[in-house]
C-alpha cells in the first residue's frame, strides 16, 4: 500500500482547532489514523468533574399524563368535588383555549386510590402497582412547571430548553460533550411507541425533537426502529451475504487508499473509517435488535409485550440492551397521553403500558449493577387540571393541560431513591414547595453526568449557547442527589 | 529561525483562538486581537444591553473607556499602571478581579498580557469593521506576477507570499471541468462536455464552458437549493400537525430568477416587497412569500396572537440574518449582549413585518391567508358558478330583510298584547322588553332596527335563507381550498401598531414603536414610507455596509467551501473576522459596481487562479492551515446532500431534467411519517405517499419536504431541517451516510442504471468498460490500480451470480425502472456491483 508522508491530525477539522491542536499530529501510520478517525470521544474538557451517571435514558410520556391519577396525592379533593375552583387559587393562570370559554370549572377528584409503597411510604396511585414495588428507587419531583401550556411548544422545551425551534435536543449534547463509548453504535438513539389509549388524535412527533439544532448533524438522534431496518437503510436490498459486503467495503477502502494517496485529504481517511463501522454496524445492531438471547424470566419481568417489537415494554427492554452496549443517551417516547376526555378508562389502558415495564427496567438495571451508574428520567411536557374538562361525572372526565404543577420522576445514576421533591396545595393546582423547571432539571441531569451546565456551550449567533439557555439562571437539584 | 508555534500563529491570525498569542512586541490590532476578548468576557455586563450594565461602565464604545470615573479611567492609553481596567483583570482581590471568579468565562494569562500591551500601545480603537463602510482598497503588489489572473487573485497571493506559503499548481482539466460543473449546476459533467473540453486547445476553452454552465437552466436549480434554506422553504407548515402547505411556484420564482440573472437588489426587493411594488405583477407577489415559508400553528389550545408574533419573530430573525448577517433575534428580550443593538431596535424592525392580515392559527387545510389562488379554467367557470349562487342567495336574503319591517311590527304588537296579559316576564331579554312596550311611533330609528333583528332571529323564513346563504358560503370556501395556491405577503390597509414586547412576550406590550432600521445604521431616506419596500431598497442602497458585504460572502462559501467570514451568519462582534477583509470588500464593491449581478460574481469567482488550484493537500499545506483559510489549494469539500443523489442519478441516467413544479414523493423507507404524523388522517401530509415513473428521478431539490420528518438520505448528507433560516451547512462524515450510498435503494437502483449503459456503450472489453464507469462517476480515467480492483469485484461477482442467479435477479430488481432483459443477468449483476462501489467511493461524493 503506498501511504501517504503526510502527518495529519486524524479528527475533524473542528476537533484539530478544538484543544488537541498540533501536538497530536505525531507520525502516525494510515491504519491508526483511519482506526481512529470515526471516533467521536466528545470534548476534551468534559466531564468537568466525577460523574455519578454514565449514560442516560429519558422515559417521555407524550401528551402529559395526569399527575392527580398517578403521583400527586390529594385525598381532600374529594370534599371539593364538583365545586368550582376557588378564584383565588387560580389567580391569573392562562388557559388554553380548550377550556378558556368553559363556563364553569368544577373539581374533578382522582377516581383511583392511592396508597402507600416501599420504606419511604411514598403515595403511588393503584394505577401503577409495579412502580410502586420499586418506588425506594424512585425521587417523584411533583413540583415540576413550565411555560408552555400547548404540547408542541412544550415537548420542544422539555427537549431542548427552549418553546421554539431551532436548538439542539438534550441527547445531541449528550453525543456533542461526552461523546460514543460504543464503536458499533450511535451515541443517542430514538424509540417510539403508540400507546393502547383509544383518543384518535395521536399527538405527533418531530424531527426536531432530537435534531441537532445548531450542533453538527452527527450528533443528532438516530431512530431505532421496529421495522426489519431498525436503523434506516441498514441491510442490503438484495440481501448479499456477509462476505460479500465485507469484500465490497474492503474494495472500497482499497480504492479511497489509492484516492488518498493522491489528494492527501483527510477526510478520505475518515471515511474509510466511517466504512468499516458501517460494516460492524450491519452486524452489531441485528444482534443488538435480536432478543434471542434473554431469558425467559426477563420477558416475563418486562411484561408479555416485551416480546412484541416497537411497544412500550420492548422498547425498554431494548433500551437496557443499549446502555449495556455503551449507547450514551436512550429517549424513548410513549404517544397515547392527552386524556381531554374520557380520562379514566383511557388513562388506566396507557398507565397498563409502562406500569410494569418501567419497573422492570428499574430492577433490571439494579440486578445488573447497572442503576448506580444510569440516570432514568421519566418527563411529561405538563401536567393536567384539577377541574374537570367537558362534562363531568364521578368516573367519567376529562382535563386539559395543566403547566403550572405536575410531576416527573428520576432514579439511579446518583439521585437519591425513595424520596418526594416539592409540594402543591390541596388542590394541586399550585406550587406551595421548592418550584422545578426544566432548565433546573436539566442542570441537574448534566450534573449527574458530570457536566457543570454552565460550562458546557457552544458558540451560534454570537453567544456561548448551553442546553439551559442563556436567560434565566437554572438551578442543580443538590437535594435529590445522594450526594 | 521561528519556531512551528510562531508560524502557526502567524499562518492562523485571523483565528481568534490563535491571535492572542502573538508575541507581545508586535502592534496590536484592536479589532482582531482586543475586540473579541472585550466582547467574550466582559459584554455581558459592560456591553450595548442598558438593563444589565454594571456600574454604568460600557467597554465597546471608546468614550466610556477614556472618560474619567471614581478611581481612574478604565483606560489611560499608554499606561496601564494608571488604568482602573488593568487593574481590575488582574487584581488578586476577589471582590476586585474582574470577570468576577464565578463567572465562566475567565480572562486567560496570554489575554491579560495583551490587554496590557494594547493600552501600553496607546488603547487604538476601531469600529467593527463590518459596520464600517465598505472600501475600495487595490491588493498588494505581488512576486509571482504569472499566476493572478484577477484581483481575486492578486489578494490571494500577497497574503499566501506574505506568509511564506505559494499556490498549487492548476488542477487538471478532468478536475476542473468536473468542480466547476458541480459549482455551476450541482450535477457532474456528462462525457461528451469532458471529452469536448478535453479537445479544445483554444486559450479560453474554461471560459467557454463556464459561459456554457452559467446559461445551463440546471444553474438556477443550484443557486435556489441554497437559498431554499436560508429562506426555510418547506412543503409542511412544521409546528404540532405539520400538515401540508404548497410553496412550489415561489420556489419556481427563485431558479427562474437566478436563471435570468436578476440582479440581486431587485431579487431582495421582489421577495421583501414584491407586493408593496406599484401594480405588482402575479410574479411579485409569488416573489412576496419569501416571508411566508415560516412556520405555521394550528394546535387546537394555542393562542393566535402568541404564534402570529412568533411568525414576525421569524421574519425578523431571517431578514436580518440573510441580509445583514446580524444576530438581531438576541434583542428580542433585551438589548444585544455584543452589538449595538437595542431592543427597541428590535421592535422597530419588527414593526416593518408586523401589519399582515393573517391568523395566529391557520394552515389546517392547507396554505394560511394570505394567499393567492390560481384556479384552472374549469375551476373558474364552477367558482363563478358558486359565486352566482352565493350572489342570488344574499340578495334573497337582503330582499328578505328589507322587507320585513311591517312583519315585524306586527310580530312586536303580538309580543305587546301577549306580554301584557303576564304579570312580569323573566323569560324575555331586557332591552327587548324594553322596546316591546314602546308604540310603534315611539320607536327611534336605531330602536326600530333592533327590533327587526330581534323579529329576524326568530323568523324561520329568515334563518333558512340564513343557513342557504352559509352553505353557499362554505361551499364556495371548500371549493377554493381545493384550488391551487401560494403563500403571499401583504400589508393591511391600516398599519397594526407596534409596540415593544417586554421580555420579548406577546402579551406584554410596552412602549409604542414606529417601523425603522436600527440606530447605527444610516436612516431610511427622508418621505420613505416606513414599510416592508422602503426596508428591501434601504438594505440594498450602495451605501448599507453589509448587504453586499454578507451577500458575496455566501456565494464565495458556495464554491469555496468556507466564506471569507466563516460564520456566514454572523458578521458582528461574535462572529468570525475575514480572512481576507480587503478581498471582502473588493468584491463587495464590485457587486454593487456591476448592479449586482450574481452571474458576472460567479463567473469572477470561478474563473479565478485561486479557484483553478489543484486541491491536493500536502503536509505541509494541511498543517499550516487544515481548513485552507488562505487559499493556498483549490477546494475539496464533500457534496451537498442533494448533489450526491443527483450526481448518482445522472451517472444512471435516470435523472430526469425537468426543472420546476410541485415537490414529488420518491422512495422512502415505509411507515416514517406514519410514525411520528397527527392520528388524524384527513390532514395533508400525514401518510407517506410514494410517487412512481418521473417523479422519482427528480432532482433532490423538489423532494417533498416535511419539516417534522424531513427525507432521510438528504438529513443524513447534512441538509438542515428547515424549521428555521439556515445559511451554513456542516459537513460531517458519519457510518450512516455510509449505509445510505450502500442501501438506499436509490443507490443500488442508480447502480443498476450505470451498469447498463456501462454495458452499452462503455465499450466491448471489460477494461473499457471499467474505464467508462469510472469516468462517469469521477470524471478521470482510473490508474492501473484502480482498474485492477474493479475487475477483480467483476470476475468475482460474475462467477458468484452464474452459481446464484437468484440473487442477481433480486439485485437487479430493486428500484420501479426495468433491467434492460436482453442483458444476461450475472453480467448486468456484476457491473452493477461494480457501479456501487463506484458510487459509493469518496471521490464519487467530492468536489475535488
Amino acid at each position: 500500500m503506498n501511504q501517504s508522508p503526510i502527518r495529519i491530525h486524524p479528527l475533524s477539522r473542528r476537533s484539530f482547532l478544538q484543544g488537541t491542536g498540533l501536538g497530536a499530529a505525531a507520525l502516525v501510520g494510515l491504519d491508526e489514523r483511519i482506526a481512529t478517525a470515526a471516533n467521536n470521544s466528545g470534548i476534551s474538557t468534559l466531564p468537568h468533574f466525577a460523574p455519578t451517571a454514565k449514560r442516560a435514558i429519558c422515559l417521555y410520556q407524550l401528551g402529559g399524563p395526569s399527575q392527580l391519577e398517578m403521583w400527586d396525592h390529594k385525598p381532600h379533593l374529594k370534599e371539593f368535588a364538583g365545586t368550582d375552583l376557588p378564584e383565588s387559587v387560580r389567580g391569573n393562570q392562562r388557559l388554553t383555549r380548550m377550556t378558556a370559554d368553559q363556563k364553569s370549572l368544577p373539581i374533578a377528584p382522582s377516581m383511583f386510590q392511592f396508597g402507600q409503597a416501599g420504606n419511604s411510604g411514598t403515595w403511588v396511585s393503584s394505577l401503577l402497582p409495579n412502580t410502586a414495588k420499586v418506588v425506594d428507587e424512585l425521587c417523584i419531583i411533583r413540583s415540576m412547571h413550565t411555560e408552555a401550556i400547548n404540547h408542541d411548544p412544550g415537548t420542544t422545551l422539555v427537549q431542548t430548553g427552549s418553546q421554539q425551534p431551532g436548538l439542539p435536543s438534550m441527547g445531541s449534547w449528550l453525543s456533542y460533550g461526552l461523546g460514543c463509548e460504543s464503536q458499533v453504535l450511535p451515541a443517542f438513539v430514538v424509540m417510539i411507541s403508540n400507546g393502547s389509549s383509544h383518543r384518535k388524535d395521536v399527538l405527533p412527533l418531530t424531527h426536531r425533537l432530537w435534531g441537532n439544532g445548531f450542533l453538527e448533524p452527527r450528533f443528532q438522534g438516530v431512530k431505532f426502529r421496529s421495522s426489519s431496518d431498525p436503523v434506516l437503510y441498514l441491510s442490503d436490498p438484495a440481501n448479499l451475504d456477509g462476505a460479500t459486503r465485507r469484500t465490497m467495503t474492503d474494495r472500497i477502502a482499497q480504492l479511497n487508499r489509492l484516492q488518498h494517496a493522491q489528494t492527501g485529504d483527510p477526510e478520505t481517511l475518515a471515511r474509510i473509517a466511517q466504512y468499516e463501522l458501517a460494516f460492524r454496524m450491519q452486524s452489531s445492531v441485528p444482534e443488538l435488535a435480536s432478543m434471542h438471547d434473554e431469558t425467559e424470566s426477563t420477558f416475563a419481568l418486562y411484561g408479555e409485550k416485551s416480546r412484541q417489537r416497537g411497544t412500550y415494554a420492548s422498547n425498554c427492554l431494548m433500551a437496557r440492551r443499549m446502555l449495556e452496549r455503551g449507547v450514551r443517551f436512550v429517549q424513548l417516547y410513549h404517544r397515547g397521553w392527552d386524556q381531554h376526555d374520557n380520562l379514566p378508562a383511557d388513562l388506566a389502558r396507557q398507565c397498563g403500558d409502562i406500569d410494569q415495564a418501567d419497573s422492570a427496567l428499574i430492577f433490571d438495571l439494579k440486578q445488573r449493577g447497572m442503576l448506580d451508574d444510569t440516570l432514568v428520567i421519566w418527563v411529561t411536557e405538563f401536567g393536567r387540571t384539577v377541574y374537570g374538562q367537558g362534562k363531568l361525572n364521578r368516573d367519567q372526565y376529562g382535563r386539559d393541560h395543566h403547566p403550572r404543577c405536575f410531576c416527573v420522576w428520576l432514579a439511579g445514576g446518583g439521585i437519591r431513591g425513595g424520596m418526594t421533591y416539592g409540594q402543591t396545595d390541596d388542590y394541586g393546582y399550585n406550587i406551595v414547595e421548592n418550584p422545578v423547571h426544566f432548565r433546573d432539571l436539566h442542570a441537574t441531569i448534566l450534573h449527574c453526568l458530570g457536566i457543570d451546565h454552565r460550562r458546557m456551550t457552544f458558540p451560534f449567533q454570537g453567544l456561548d449557547q448551553r442546553l439551559t439557555g442563556v436567560e434565566a439562571e437554572a438551578h442543580v437539584l443538590h437535594e435529590i442527589l445522594v450526594s | 529561525m521561528r519556531n512551528a508555534f510562531q508560524i502557526l500563529c502567524c499562518i492562523l491570525f485571523f483565528s481568534a483562538a490563535v491571535d492572542q498569542r502573538i508575541v507581545a512586541e508586535d502592534k496590536i490590532d484592536f479589532s482582531r486581537q482586543i475586540r473579541p476578548i472585550l466582547s467574550a468576557a466582559c459584554y455581558q455586563c459592560h456591553g450595548p444591553d442598558e438593563k444589565q450594565r454594571q456600574a454604568a461602565l460600557r467597554l465597546d464604545q471608546q468614550e466610556s473607556l477614556l472618560v474619567n470615573r471614581d478611581v481612574r479611567p478604565a483606560v489611560v492609553p499608554g499606561n496601564h499602571t494608571q488604568s482602573e481596567l488593568f487593574h481590575r483583570i488582574s487584581s488578586n482581590d476577589p471582590e476586585m478581579r474582574m470577570p468576577p471568579p464565578d463567572v465562566v468565562r475567565q480572562l486567560t494569562e496570554e489575554e491579560i498580557e495583551l490587554l496590557k500591551s494594547w493600552i501600553n500601545q496607546g488603547a487604538d480603537w476601531e469600529t467593527l469593521w463590518s459596520l464600517q463602510p465598505v472600501r475600495i482598497v487595490e491588493p498588494l503588489g505581488v512576486l509571482q506576477d504569472d499566476w493572478p489572473r484577477s484581483k481575486i487573485d492578486q489578494f490571494v497571493l500577497a497574503r499566501l507570499e506574505a506568509q511564506g506559503l505559494t499556490p498549487n499548481t492548476q488542477a487538471s482539466r478532468e478536475t476542473l471541468i468536473r468542480r466547476v460543473t458541480l459549482d455551476l449546476t450541482g450535477l457532474p459533467p456528462t462525457l461528451a462536455e469532458i471529452d469536448a473540453f478535453l479537445s479544445d486547445t483554444s486559450a479560453d476553452a474554461y471560459e467557454k464552458v463556464v459561459e456554457r454552465l452559467l446559461a445551463s437552466p440546471h444553474y438556477g436549480e443550484r443557486m435556489a437549493v441554497d437559498w431554499l434554506d436560508a429562506a426555510r422553504f418547506a412543503d409542511t407548515h412544521g409546528y404540532h400537525v405539520d400538515s401540508q402547505r404548497e410553496m412550489w411556484r415561489w420556489r419556481n420564482w427563485v431558479i427562474d430568477a437566478f436563471n435570468r440573472n436578476m440582479p440581486f437588489d431587485q431579487f431582495t426587493v421582489e421577495q421583501l416587497a414584491g407586493d408593496l411594488l406599484p401594480e405588482p405583477t402575479e410574479s411579485n407577489r409569488i416573489a412576496s412569500g419569501f416571508n411566508r415559508n415560516h412556520g405555521i400553528n394550528f394546535e387546537g389550545g394555542a393562542f393566535a396572537e402568541e404564534f402570529r408574533v412568533e411568525y414576525v419573530v421569524d421574519r425578523v430573525h431571517t431578514t436580518a440574518t440573510i441580509f445583514m448577517g446580524l444576530t438581531l433575534k438576541c434583542a428580542r428580550c433585551h438589548d444585544h449582549k455584543f452589538d449595538p443593538l437595542s431592543q427597541k431596535d428590535y421592535y422597530r424592525f419588527f414593526a416593518f413585518f408586523n401589519s399582515v392580515p393573517e391568523r395566529g392559527i391557520d394552515g389546517a387545510t392547507g396554505n394560511a391567508v394570505p394567499l393567492m389562488r390560481f384556479p384552472s379554467r374549469e375551476q373558474r367557470r364552477e367558482l363563478v358558478a358558486l359565486n352566482a349562487a352565493l350572489t342570488s342567495r344574499q340578495q334573497a336574503l337582503e330582499t328578505y330583510r328589507k322587507k320585513s319591517s311591517e312583519k315585524a311590527t306586527a310580530w312586536a304588537n303580538k309580543r305587546r298584547a301577549k306580554l301584557a296579559g303576564a304579570v312580569e316576564s323573566d323569560s324575555e331579554p331586557n332591552p327587548l322588553y324594553q322596546l316591546l312596550q314602546l308604540d310603534a311611533a315611539e320607536r327611534t330609528d336605531a330602536q326600530r332596527q333592533d327590533l327587526i333583528r330581534a323579529f329576524l332571529s326568530q323568523d324561520k323564513t329568515f334563518q333558512e335563507l340564513k343557513s342557504a346563504v352559509n352553505k353557499a358560503e362554505r361551499e364556495r370556501e371548500k371549493f377554493e381550498n381545493k384550488i391551487s395556491s401560494t403563500m403571499v405577503m401583504r400589508d393591511s390597509e391600516e398599519m397594526r401598531s407596534t409596540y415593544l414586547l417586554n421580555r420579548g412576550m406577546y402579551d406584554q406590550p410596552g412602549e409604542q414603536v414606529t417601523a425603522g432600521v436600527p440606530a447605527i445604521f444610516p436612516p431610511l431616506p427622508k418621505n420613505a414610507l416606513g414599510n416592508r419596500l422602503s426596508l428591501a431598497r434601504w438594505l440594498v442602497s450602495d451605501r448599507h455596509p453589509l448587504t453586499a458585504r454578507v451577500t458575496v460572502n455566501r456565494f464565495w462559501q458556495s464554491i469555496f467551501g468556507n466564506g471569507i467570514v466563516k460564520t456566514s451568519e454572523n458578521f458582528g462582534s461574535q462572529g468570525s473576522l475575514p480572512s481576507h477583509a480587503a478581498l471582502l470588500d473588493w468584491l463587495a464593491a464590485r457587486f454593487i459596481r456591476s448592479g449586482w449581478d450574481v452571474k458576472d460574481l460567479m463567473r469572477l469567482l470561478v474563473t479565478s487562479a485561486t479557484y483553478r488550484q489543484s486541491s491536493r493537500i500536502t503536509e505541509e499545506s494541511f498543517q499550516r492551515d487544515p481548513e485552507n483559510r488562505l487559499l493556498a489549494r483549490g477546494p475539496r469539500v464533500r457534496l451537498q446532500a442533494e448533489m450526491i443523489r443527483d450526481a448518482s442519478l445522472a451517472a444512471s441516467g435516470l435523472l430526469v431534467r425537468t426543472v420546476g413544479g410541485a415537490s414529488v414523493r420518491p422512495y422512502q423507507p415505509a411507515g416514517l411519517w406514519e410514525e411520528v404524523a397527527f392520528g388524524i388522517k384527513t390532514y395533508g401530509a400525514q401518510k407517506y405517499e410514494q410517487d412512481h415513473g418521473d417523479a422519482l428521478y427528480r432532482r433532490s431539490m423538489y423532494t417533498f419536504w416535511k419539516r417534522s420528518c424531513p427525507p432521510p438520505s438528504l438529513v443524513t448528507f447534512d441538509a438542515p431541517d428547515r424549521e428555521t433560516c439556515s445559511v451554513r451547512r456542516e459537513r460531517t462524515n458519519t457510518p450512516l451516510q455510509a449505509l445510505v450510498l450502500l442501501n438506499d435503494p436509490t443507490y443500488v437502483e442508480t447502480a443498476r442504471g450505470l451498469a447498463e449503459r456501462t454495458m452499452h456503450e462503455g465499450g466491448k472489453s471489460n477494461n473499457e468498460r471499467v474505464t467508462y464507469a469510472f469516468r462517469i462517476v469521477t470524471g478521470r480515467r482510473p490508474t492501473a490500480a484502480e482498474s485492477a480492483i474493479l475487475l477483480d469485484e467483476f470476475n468475482q461477482r460474475c462467477t458468484a451470480f452464474k452459481t446464484d442467479a437468484e440473487i442477481a435477479a433480486k439485485l437487479l430488481s430493486v428500484g420501479e425502472s426495468q433491467a434492460d432483459s436482453n442483458l444476461p443477468i450475472e453480467e448486468l449483476a456484476a457491473w452493477t456491483m461494480v457501479a456501487r462501489l463506484l458510487l459509493n467511493l469518496d471521490e464519487a461524493i467530492t468536489k475535488g
